[in-house]
């Protein structure tokens, strides 16, 4: 059975496209997401180990979760949805994920297409990884491909080498 | 038909199955009977199929006779057929699992030198309703004095009006009276409801009566409204048209005409439904049928297939010459070849379970007809069609060729617009809606801008009044459908 990673709709084994919202299993690879050679990975990986904690800015009033970009401190509110996907736009791709990166370099730092989801779920949120070609790691470990990993306020995620930290308005 | 054997006499390459001898038997009877037969000499025909049949039934005689046989002689196809998978090989699993499949039909280039053109046998069916009035029947008649000043003088040609009842306004055969014919046309007038089955039934016997099968024999219904209560009678027309070999195609103007119903009766005989918008060129698309007749090679194109008992073929589409869905029984009919171009047919299979130790595993077998006109005799090509695949322990992961993605990245809006109309017609709005908003991001992707834009009309006024407006409706269906033409995919790939 492949669960459609967007609307988590069920197709059979060798289905092309998800009947149900349209978003293509298989990816050609014309437009491959950029590979990050591992030292660089490692390397940016202790770099962060080595930070000092972030200074946490104040969550938007009107918005329970938010995304706190690291590098370029800009925060994009999680609003009307209870699960949200993460990625960046590309051309001729079927399905746009909820949150479009592509604006803040996602290319550049190695996000996929669709690379992670966002869950509301309480107490936490959960975060799963779609099998991303740079991968996901929250706070430092990566995460198994599909297997949703409970995360919580200030937690820090990096989808290839783009650093998140959720936000939780309490 | 001295020269010919038992397999020729019933359309089988020399490898077939008992299954694909009473098949074929089955079919040729239908149409060959004593009974049911119209054409002189058929009689004979009928007899030397039942002999053929005699022998080949019987597994013993069969084997005596496959041994006394001549070696095949080497018949040069006309015809190139590849498949494309949308996998290399498929992986024994504890589920049901999906493949898909195009077929693609060529006609060589050089095949073209010895080629002749079909000459034609249609005849013209056209509702002369009241709605018809003013610039629809008008439109209509000036097309038909068009065809009728162009015709070849090879071609048949018969116009036939209904209303509540039908009659034959230009007789098939020889349009000595060229001047008549287009007065009678002129004088056409509207009144009356619409009893489709009248028409096409008068247009059947016209096609019926000069049918020959070295004409592209076909009816083409022009309406713009429903028929009430005769649908049951017009859908064994149809199976009679398709047994003999009539195409029946149709044009329906504005909205108010039943394209599921139109649909249904020509995909039956491999012809063509079109939808003409109110405002649309009526005269265009009549004269885009009559050459498209005009240019096809021939209409009979069929697959007599089987399927291993754990595949299904759960959907066929024909995506080109024209886009429609199929009706994924046997004998598929596939329609009509163009003398330049291509056919592609995608075909979904689903495979519940693969038994051990089999490799390759067959999913279907069949055998492909079609009759090309050579040298102005048309000849019968038989075809081996298997859609078969290795099995392997694990799954090789390769991407699909781009053929299947491309077509199947289309084909899956029209889908998701038929999924949507199913969910209307069972009153569940809200998954509707949510298809077609589905529906409208993927066609914004695309650049088609107006038919996205058409679908967001048409949410919104599925959320206010609970049902599709019937222009609305038909615009989608059409509009997706078209998208697969290939003029249209290749400015998008």
């Amino acid at each position: 059975m492949i669960v459609c990673p967007n609307c988590g709709n069920q197709e059979m084994p060798g289905a092309l496209f998800c009947k149900e919202c349209g978003t293509q299993f298989t990816i050609i690879s014309r437009d491959p997401t950029m590979a990050i050679p591992s030292s660089l990975a490692d390397h940016l990986h202790e770099a962060q180990s080595e930070d000092a904690e972030p200074v946490v800015p104040p969550t938007p009033d009107d918005a329970s979760l938010s995304l706190f970009l690291v590098e370029t401190g800009e925060v994009i509110p999680l609003e009307g949805l209870t699960e949200y996907t993460l990625g960046r736009s590309a051309e001729d791709q079927p399905i746009l994920p909820d949150i479009d990166l592509g604006p803040y370099h996602a290319y550049e730092y190695g996000v996929s297409r669709l690379h992670a989801s966002i869950k509301i779920s309480q107490p936490y949120a959960l975060l799963t990884d779609f099998d991303s070609a740079n991968g996901t790691q929250l706070n430092g470990q990566k995460l198994s491909p599909h297997k949703p990993y409970p995360i919580t306020h200030g937690d820090i995620f990096s989808m290839g080498k783009m650093k998140i930290q959720l936000l939780v308005n309490r | 038909m001295d020269d010919l054997t038992f397999y020729d006499r019933l359309g089988l390459p020399r490898d077939a199955t008992q299954e694909e001898i009473r098949r074929a038997y089955r079919q040729l009877v239908l149409r060959l009977h004593p009974d049911t037969n119209v054409n002189k000499g058929e009689t004979e025909l009928f007899i030397d199929i039942q002999q053929a049949f005699e022998r080949l039934s019987d597994p013993k005689k069969k084997a005596d006779y496959d041994l006394q046989l001549p070696p095949e002689p080497k018949v040069v196809s006309p015809l190139n057929i590849s498949t494309y998978y949308s996998q290399p090989s498929l992986v024994r699993l504890s589920e049901p699992q999906v493949i898909y499949t195009l077929l693609e039909l060529n006609i060589q280039p050089d095949a073209n030198l010895w080629m002749s053109p079909t000459p034609l046998n249609i005849s013209l069916v056209v509702d002369c309703s009241t709605s018809m009035q003013g610039i629809r029947l008008d439109m209509v008649k000036l097309t038909a004095i068009d065809i009728l000043r162009q015709l070849h003088p090879d071609d048949i040609f018969s116009l036939v009006k209904f209303n509540d009842w039908a009659e034959l306004l230009i007789a098939p055969g020889g349009l000595a009276d060229l001047k008549s014919a287009e007065m009678k046309v002129q004088l056409l007038q509207a009144g009356g409801g619409t009893e489709i089955f009248r028409g096409l039934e008068m247009g059947f016997s016209q096609v019926a009566q000069f049918h020959s099968n070295q004409r592209i024999n076909h009816i083409i219904l022009i309406t713009d409204g429903r028929t009430y209560g005769d649908e049951v009678s017009c859908e064994k027309l149809a199976d009679q048209s398709s047994a003999l070999g009539i195409g029946i195609s149709a044009l329906g103007i504005g909205s108010q005409w039943n394209d599921k119903f139109l649909d249904h009766i020509t995909s039956k005989t491999g012809g063509i439904c079109k939808f003409i918008p109110d405002g649309g060129d009526i005269r265009n698309s009549i004269l885009e049928e009559i050459t498209r007749l005009g240019s096809s090679l021939t209409e009979q194109i069929t697959i007599n297939y089987q399927t291993t008992p754990v595949v299904e073929l759960s959907t066929a589409y024909r995506l080109q010459p024209d886009p429609s869905p199929l009706d994924p029984v046997s004998p598929l009919i596939l329609g009509y070849m163009p003398r330049h171009g291509t056919m592609s047919v995608l075909f979904e299979f689903v495979i519940k379970d693969i038994p051990k130790n089999v490799t390759p595993f067959v999913m279907a077998k069949g055998i492909l007809d079609i009759e090309i006109p050579r040298h102005n005799i048309r000849t019968k090509y038989i075809n081996r069609i298997i859609f078969d695949r290795q099995i392997t322990a694990e799954p090789v992961s390769e991407a699909p060729p781009a053929v299947i993605l491309n077509a199947m990245m289309i084909l899956l809006l029209f889908t998701m617009q038929e999924r949507a109309r199913e969910e209307m017609s069972k009153g569940d709005f809200d998954s509707a809606t949510r298809h077609m908003e589905n529906l409208a991001t993927h066609l914004l992707q695309k650049g088609e801008d107006n038919l996205a834009q058409s679908v967001l009309n048409e949410v919104a006024y599925i959320r206010h009044n609970q049902s599709f407006s019937e222009e609305g409706e038909k615009l989608i269906k059409y509009g997706t459908r078209s998208l697969l033409l290939p003029a249209r995919s290749g400015e998008n790939y």
